[in-house]
C-alpha cells in the first residue's frame, strides 16, 4: 500500500485528505503541530468511510516521524491569507514553517514527491526544494491546477455548459500576475473565441486572476479550501496512478521558457516520478509577455526571500 | 417522468442498461419482444446492486407498452453488422422495425428524448424523426460521440496520457466518410496540433474510421457494444441531469452547412429535452464537401428505403 502524508490539518489539508482517502490508492497520514487537531479530523473522516466508500486508513498525528516512507507529501501548513493581506505578507511566517517541514521530509521520507500548496506558493516551493535538497523533479507546486479549475468553472458558468467539458490552462506565478491562456481554453474542443466575445473573455480572465481574493472577501476570515484541496488531491492522484498527466504546475525552471532559478507555473507531465517533462508549448507573443511579467513578480518574491532566508 | 427505457435487449441495449446504472440515479426499463430476456438481464444486474451501490431500479418487460411516459427512450433494436457487411446495407433490414418503434414511441412516450443506436444510425435517426414527427432536437443518434470516444482513446494511447482530459471531435456520418477535426481536439486545452504531427493525427483518425469494422472482424459474430453503451449512458446522464454537456451526435440537419434533412453528427449542447443548441465547427473546403455529400447520401437512402 502506498502512503501519502499531508502536512497541516487546516481546511486545505483536511479537504485534501478527504479527496485523497477517497481515491483508495494510499493510506493517509495528516500531521499538524496543534495537539489533537489532526487526530480529530482523521477520526471524523474515518467515520464517513462506510458511506463514502473508502477503505484506506487515515491517521492523525503530531509527530513528523509518522510520515516515514511516504510516497507523496503534500505541504499545506502555514497561516492563511486574511482580507486585505497580500500573499507576500505571509512570507516570513510561512517560510519558517516550510523549513521545518522540509527538514522533516528529507529525514523521514527521503524518496517522496513533495507537492507544495502553502502560499506564497512559488516561494514556499523554493524553500522546500532547498531544504529537502531533492532533485527538482520531486518538488512541485500546486497552483496551476487550482487557477485553471477556477478559469474552467467561470467559462462553464458563463456559457451554461458542463464544467467537465471545459479545458483551460493557467500559467505563471500564483498571484495577480498569473497568466490564463485564452488560446488554450476550449469547450468540447471549441476555442472559447468561437463561443464568446473578447470582452467577456477578458472579464473571466480578470476574475480568475482575483479568484482567490474573491473567496477571501466573501469569507471575511479565512480563505478558499474546497477547490485548493481538490486540486492538491488531483496532483496526488496523477502521481499515484503514474498518469503522466498534462497539467499546469509550478516547477523549478532551468532555462525553460527563458527563466532560470525560479518556480513558475508551466505545463508539465506529472507522473510517478514527479515532473517527467516540462512541455515547451508555443505561446502567443502577448501570452509570453504576460508570462515574463509574472516571472518578474515571482523573482521579486525570491529576492524578498533571500533577504530573510538563512539555510537551515 | 417515469425513468428511461431501452428498446432492444441485445448487447447494446443490455450494455447501455448496465452503464446507466453505473452512472446515473435513474430507473431503467429494458424491453424486448423476446420473452424473458429483458427480465433475466436486468435481474442479473440488480443482483449486483448491493456491491455496485446502484441508485436506480432496473426492470425488464416483454412489451413496448412498458416504455410509457419515459423521459428518454433508447432504440437499440434490429440487426447488427456481420463481417464483410457494411452499415448501409443494414438499412433495408432495420428500417421497418425502426418505423414501427417510432410510431409506438410517439404514442406511448410523446414527450421523450430518443437516442438512436440502431444502424445505420444517421438514416435511422432521420427515419425516426419522419415517422414519429418529433422535433429534430429530441432524436439524437449515437454516431460522432462514439467515434470521438474512440479517437480520444487512440490519442491517449499514442501520447501515453490518460483519456480523461482529452477532447476529440469527429463529425459527419457514422460511416467511412466520418470527419475527424484535429483543430477541435485538445489535451488539457492544448491544441492537438501542438502535440503531434498532422500525419500522425491523420493516421489515428483513419484507425478510428475502421475500428468499428475491426471489432466486427475480431469478434466474428457481434459488433461493438461496450463503448456504445458507455457513450449512450453519458448522453442519458446529460439529459436527465440537464448537464448541458457537449457531444457530437447525429441529428436531422436544418440548414447546417447548407443541408436540409438527411442526418449527420454535429457537436451540440445536450441537456433536459435533448439538444439545446447545435454547434457548427469551422470546416475546411474538403471536409465541408465530404460532410454535405455524406449527409445527402443519408437523405437519399431514407427517401428511397424508408417508406417500405
Amino acid at each position: 500500500m502506498k502512503k501519502v502524508s499531508v502536512i497541516g490539518a487546516g481546511n486545505v489539508g483536511a479537504t485534501a485528505v478527504y479527496h485523497i482517502a477517497r481515491l483508495n490508492l494510499a493510506e493517509v497520514v495528516v500531521v499538524d503541530v496543534v495537539e489533537g487537531l489532526p487526530q480529530a479530523k482523521a477520526m471524523d473522516f474515518a467515520h464517513t468511510a462506510p458511506g463514502r466508500g473508502f477503505g484506506v486508513s487515515v491517521k492523525g498525528t503530531n509527530d513528523y516521524a509518522d510520515i516515514e516512507a511516504s510516497d507523496v507529501v503534500v505541504m499545506t501548513a502555514g497561516i492563511a491569507r486574511k482580507p486585505g493581506m497580500d500573499r507576500m505578507d505571509l512570507l516570513k511566517t510561512n517560510v519558517n514553517i516550510a523549513k521545518s517541514a522540509a527538514q522533516a521530509i528529507a529525514k523521514y521520507a527521503p524518496d517522496s514527491i513533495v507537492i507544495a500548496v502553502t502560499n506564497p506558493l512559488d516561494v514556499i516551493a523554493m524553500v522546500m526544494l532547498r531544504e529537502t535538497k531533492f532533485p527538482w523533479q520531486r518538488v512541485v507546486g500546486m497552483a496551476g491546477v487550482l487557477d485553471s479549475t477556477r478559469f474552467r468553472y467561470f467559462i462553464a458558468e458563463q456559457l451554461d455548459v458542463w464544467p467537465g467539458d471545459v479545458e483551460a490552462m493557467v500559467l505563471g506565478g500564483h498571484g495577480d500576475s498569473m497568466v490564463p491562456l485564452t488560446s488554450f481554453a476550449s469547450v468540447g474542443g471549441f476555442p472559447i473565441q468561437e463561443l464568446m466575445d473578447a470582452e467577456t473573455i477578458e472579464r473571466l480572465v480578470e476574475r480568475t486572476r482575483k479568484g482567490g481574493g474573491e473567496i477571501v472577501n466573501y469569507l471575511k476570515s479565512g480563505s478558499a479550501y474546497y477547490a485548493p484541496g481538490a486540486s492538491a488531491a488531483r496532483m496526488v492522484e496523477a502521481v499515484l496512478r503514474g498518469e503522466s498527466a498534462l497539467i499546469p504546475a509550478s516547477a523549478h525552471l532551468d532555462g525553460q521558457y527563458g527563466y532560470k532559478n525560479i518556480f513558475l507555473g508551466v505545463p508539465v507531465r506529472l507522473g510517478s516520478g514527479g515532473i517527467e517533462e516540462v512541455l515547451d508549448l508555443e505561446l502567443s507573443s502577448e501570452e509570453k509577455a504576460a508570462l515574463d511579467k509574472s516571472a518578474a513578480a515571482v523573482e521579486e518574491g525570491v529576492k524578498t526571500l533571500e533577504s530573510i532566508y538563512t539555510p537551515g | 417522468m417515469a425513468g428511461i427505457s431501452i428498446v432492444g435487449s441485445g448487447n447494446v441495449g443490455a450494455s447501455t442498461a448496465f452503464f446507466v446504472a453505473e452512472t446515473s440515479a435513474v430507473d431503467v426499463t429494458l424491453c424486448d419482444i423476446r420473452e424473458g430476456i429483458s427480465t433475466g438481464k436486468t435481474l442479473d444486474m440488480m443482483e449486483a446492486a448491493p456491491l455496485r451501490k446502484y441508485r436506480s431500479k432496473l426492470r425488464g418487460a416483454d412489451s413496448i407498452d412498458a416504455i410509457k411516459d419515459s423521459e428518454v427512450v433508447i432504440v437499440a433494436v434490429g440487426e447488427v453488422r456481420k463481417p464483410g457487411n457494411d452499415r448501409q446495407s443494414l438499412f433495408a433490414e432495420n428500417s421497418k422495425i425502426v418505423s414501427q418503434i417510432a410510431r409506438d414511441v410517439a404514442r406511448l412516450a410523446p414527450k421523450s428524448v430518443v437516442i438512436m443506436a440502431t444502424e445505420p444510425v444517421d438514416a435511422t435517426t432521420a427515419l425516426f424523426v419522419r415517422e414519429s414527427k418529433f422535433e429534430r432536437n429530441r432524436v439524437l443518434g449515437i454516431g460522432g460521440a462514439l467515434d470521438s470516444a474512440r479517437l480520444r482513446y487512440v490519442i491517449s494511447r499514442e501520447l501515453s496520457l490518460s483519456a480523461e482530459n482529452i477532447s476529440a471531435m469527429v463529425i459527419g456520418t457514422h460511416t467511412h466518410e466520418m470527419i475527424g477535426l484535429p483543430e477541435y481536439s485538445r489535451v488539457s486545452g492544448v491544441p492537438l496540433t501542438q502535440l503531434m504531427s498532422s500525419d500522425e493525427t491523420q493516421r489515428l483518425i483513419d484507425e478510428v474510421r475502421s475500428s468499428g469494422d475491426e471489432i466486427v472482424r475480431l469478434a466474428g459474430r457481434t459488433s461493438s457494444y461496450y463503448a456504445p453503451g458507455a457513450v449512450i449512458a453519458e448522453v442519458v446522464d446529460a439529459i436527465v441531469g440537464d448537464l448541458k454537456r457537449i457531444f457530437s451526435l447525429s441529428v436531422v440537419l436544418d440548414g447546417e452547412y447548407g443541408v436540409k434533412d438527411g442526418a449527420a453528427s454535429l457537436p451540440m449542447i445536450v441537456g433536459r429535452g435533448g439538444a439545446v443548441k447545435v454547434l457548427e465547427p469551422k470546416l475546411g473546403a474538403e471536409d465541408k464537401k465530404r460532410f454535405v455529400s455524406s449527409a445527402q447520401a443519408v437523405k437519399a437512402s431514407v427517401a428511397a428505403g424508408g417508406s417500405k
